[in-house]
């Protein structure tokens, strides 16, 4: 008979503080981060990573845009200098600014500014097992430099390659504790590719609901991608 | 004097006279999204926002960008997410994408949040995705800066976020048209006169005739999708069509009623994109006179299958297909079933080829080409496109938007994006609102055709 050890940290997927749901990340990881322009952020985790400290991240997010005030979102996180370097459509508003164009100026922060349908299909390519995709975005930009090019009916087509994180931090509303998600309106955004591009995921949500509280038609990203859960409230 | 720039609600009051009932329309940053507003009734085209919402109108109650623009999601809305979001910009699915640069210049390039604001620093966002995927890119600019600068410029000063992939201009003073010969000034705003426009442009304008700008809105509704028959839905497909059969294996999730339909038809040389080529009758799932892809083979419609199981599980029992192959009637091509799907995606979501691992090494992989990626082994496939799609769905309502049951939910949802038309045969039809906007699994963008499978088929399968 095999004798299961005991999880100190969790209750299965669920984990007490987001702190406890960080447990791993580590100097250097990269990071997926849902959400979208300062919404939808999944900001108690996001908060676990400034209070671990954990530094060199890189960090892949639409953007990071003015926070409403009380709120701590990736620019906060940011400003911390955890974050060496960050992949993303919209790096930050022009009118805001803020930590990620005053670090970005200073040469602290790298930036790898990528057009938000080719980084979805990167990282839905990492997710799915796809090695690289050619797509249309971008020939003769500065988004198609280096790159390999190739003409598929006759249109100049981009060699983009998938993209996995070490760890993703999802945002949705509701789950089940074995990992089944849905989310509200607009806040699922890059939380279903994401939670399958990472090698841990871990999700802040409104409510847990027993297995059966969710919907089967309804669920939108599956359990078998979610490894940890931590409540946002 | 010169005149007066335009209010930017005047600017996308005359946007919307480029929509067209059913389209698709996409809106980047900034002045696009004066539109919503600006329609009467938006519930005649589909608005996609890049953050998720699809059929939508302004202002309403919900924040739908991070310019804390607000809207309202109309009955028959539904939200998705960025890579789907992806897919219906690049797919060939949007009619017109509206932008906002900062500069154009007279070959259709275009630079977008690359400004004084930003510092250089540029903010592809979703915009590279609109201009490069849809069929109709329109730029909605003022026609000078601050500074009193031209937004429209011979060639861009700064790196270029789009080349030559701009088709129209609407600024605030005039319309200009643009082409692989350049610009074209169409239109005026009132008050100015063509030299003051031509004055204040920097690039050269081709001038023939100049209309003033007119900024009534069109009533815009949405073309009726219903059909009253699967015939009636399908008297259009020509001889030698691609197209894609929804269904796993056994007779669940499938068109029974308008499989029929094409074999009452009888349009020859049909190419099949399905997960079988008709196996559900010799497994004997169902009924033993279950409607499958054989009845179409058995009518000498077929002349290819691309298929994952194209033979029966039973040598003894070999399917119509099987039949029809060995005598030499028909070419098949075998997909691996996850490749199958993959392509299928890959079509429908502008993404030409794709590296997979499934089949490198093997028979399956002979004759593509193979590449070494972070040291694992890949083959290159091919999205697919089909000219129809015929998918089986249980419910839709009247805009298209379509829900599936259990499992056979498979293949309709990946198929629906990637025919030319799209048809679908569901148990009801319901009114637009009736499917909740986080319940829609295929949005009705999608989909060009419905019909109601008539009684006298199996209930739900």
């Amino acid at each position: 008979m095999t004798s299961v050890p005991e999880k100190p940290t969790a209750n299965g997927k669920i984990f007490p503080t987001a702190q406890a749901a960080l447990e791993g990340v580590f100097d250097g990881a990269s990071v997926l981060v849902a959400g979208w322009s300062a919404s939808d952020e999944p900001e108690k985790l996001l908060r676990g990573l400034g209070e671990i400290g954990v530094g060199n991240l890189t960090l892949v997010c639409q953007g990071a845009w003015a926070q409403k005030p009380g709120k701590f979102g990736i620019g906060d996180l940011i400003a911390t200098g955890q974050v060496k370097k960050m992949v993303s459509p919209l790096p930050f508003h022009p009118e805001y600014g803020g930590p990620v164009k005053d670090r970005w100026k200073s040469g602290e922060l790298e930036l790898e500014v990528v057009p938000q349908g080719v980084l979805a299909e990167r990282l839905r390519a990492g997710g799915a097992g796809i090695g690289g995709v050619f797509l249309p975005t971008g020939a003769r930009t500065r988004f198609a430099e280096g790159k390999e090019l190739r003409p598929f009916d006759g249109k100049e087509h981009v060699l983009e390659f998938a993209l996995k994180a070490d760890f993703a931090l999802l945002r949705a509303k509701t789950a089940d504790t074995l990992g089944n998600m849905v989310y509200e309106g607009t806040g699922r955004n890059w939380n279903p590719i994401m939670a399958m591009a990472a090698t841990v995921t871990v999700a802040e949500v409104d409510q847990v609901v027993e297995p059966g509280g969710l919907n089967p038609e309804l669920v939108i990203t599956q359990a078998i991608f979610i490894d940890r859960l931590v409540s946002a409230i | 004097m010169p005149g007066k720039p335009l209010d930017p609600s005047f600017v996308a009051r005359r946007v919307a006279q480029e929509l067209f009932p059913g389209a698709v329309v996409a809106l980047g940053p900034g002045l696009p999204w004066g539109l919503p507003s600006a329609l009467r009734n938006g519930s005649g085209v589909w608005l996609v926002s890049d953050s998720g919402f699809l059929g939508f109108q302004g202002p309403g109650t919900e924040a739908a960008d991070g310019e804390c623009q607000t809207v309202v999601m109309l009955s028959g809305g539904a939200y998705t997410g960025v890579v789907d979001i992806g897919g219906i910009l690049r797919g060939g699915h949007t009619d017109i994408a509206v932008l906002q640069p900062a500069q154009v210049s007279a070959n259709g390039d275009f630079v977008h949040w690359t400004t004084a604001a930003t510092q250089g620093l540029f903010a592809p966002g979703p915009a590279v995705d609109m201009a490069y995927g849809a069929s109709k890119v329109v730029a909605v600019i003022p026609h000078q800066n601050a500074d009193g600068s031209s937004t429209i410029l011979g060639q861009c000063s700064l790196p270029v976020d789009g080349a030559g992939q701009v088709d129209m201009i609407i600024s605030d003073a005039a319309v200009i048209n643009v082409s692989q010969d350049g610009l074209e000034l169409v239109e005026i705003a009132p008050g100015w006169t063509v030299d003051e426009v031509v004055a204040m442009t920097d690039a050269q304008l081709s001038i023939s005739s100049v209309k003033e700008m007119g900024f009534e809105v069109p009533a815009l509704e949405m073309p009726n999708k219903v059909y009253p028959s699967a015939l009636e839905a399908l008297k259009d497909v020509p001889e030698g069509s691609i197209i894609n059969v929804d269904g796993f294996a056994g007779p669940g999730g499938m068109a029974h009623y308008l499989m029929v339909g094409l074999r009452d038809l009888g349009v020859k040389g049909l190419q099949l994109i399905s997960n079988t080529a008709g196996v559900a009758r010799v497994s004997g799932f169902g009924a033993p006179n279950i409607i499958d892809h054989s009845i179409l083979v058995e009518n000498n419609q077929v002349a290819k299958a691309t298929a994952s199981y194209p033979v029966s599980p039973s040598a003894s029992r070999p399917s119509a297909f099987e039949e029809a192959y060995n005598r030499g009637e028909t070419e098949l091509e075998v997909v691996p079933q996850g490749t199958l799907a993959e392509r299928l995606r890959c079509g429908g979501a502008g993404v030409a080829a794709f590296y997979t691992p499934t089949g490198a090494g093997t028979l399956l992989g002979e004759g593509k080409e193979a590449r070494s990626i972070g040291g694992k082994e890949y083959i290159l496939e091919t999205g697919l496109r089909a000219d129809f799609c015929i998918i089986r769905g249980y419910k839709a309502d009247t805009l298209g938007n379509v829900v599936y049951k259990g499992t056979s939910r498979n293949f309709n949802p990946v198929m629906a994006t990637t025919a030319k038309i799209t048809v679908v045969e569901v148990d009801e039809i319901v009114e637009p609102g009736e499917l909740g906007p986080e319940e829609i699994v295929t949005p009705g963008l999608f989909v060009d055709r419905i019909v109601v499978r008539p009684p006298e088929f199996s209930a739900y399968l």
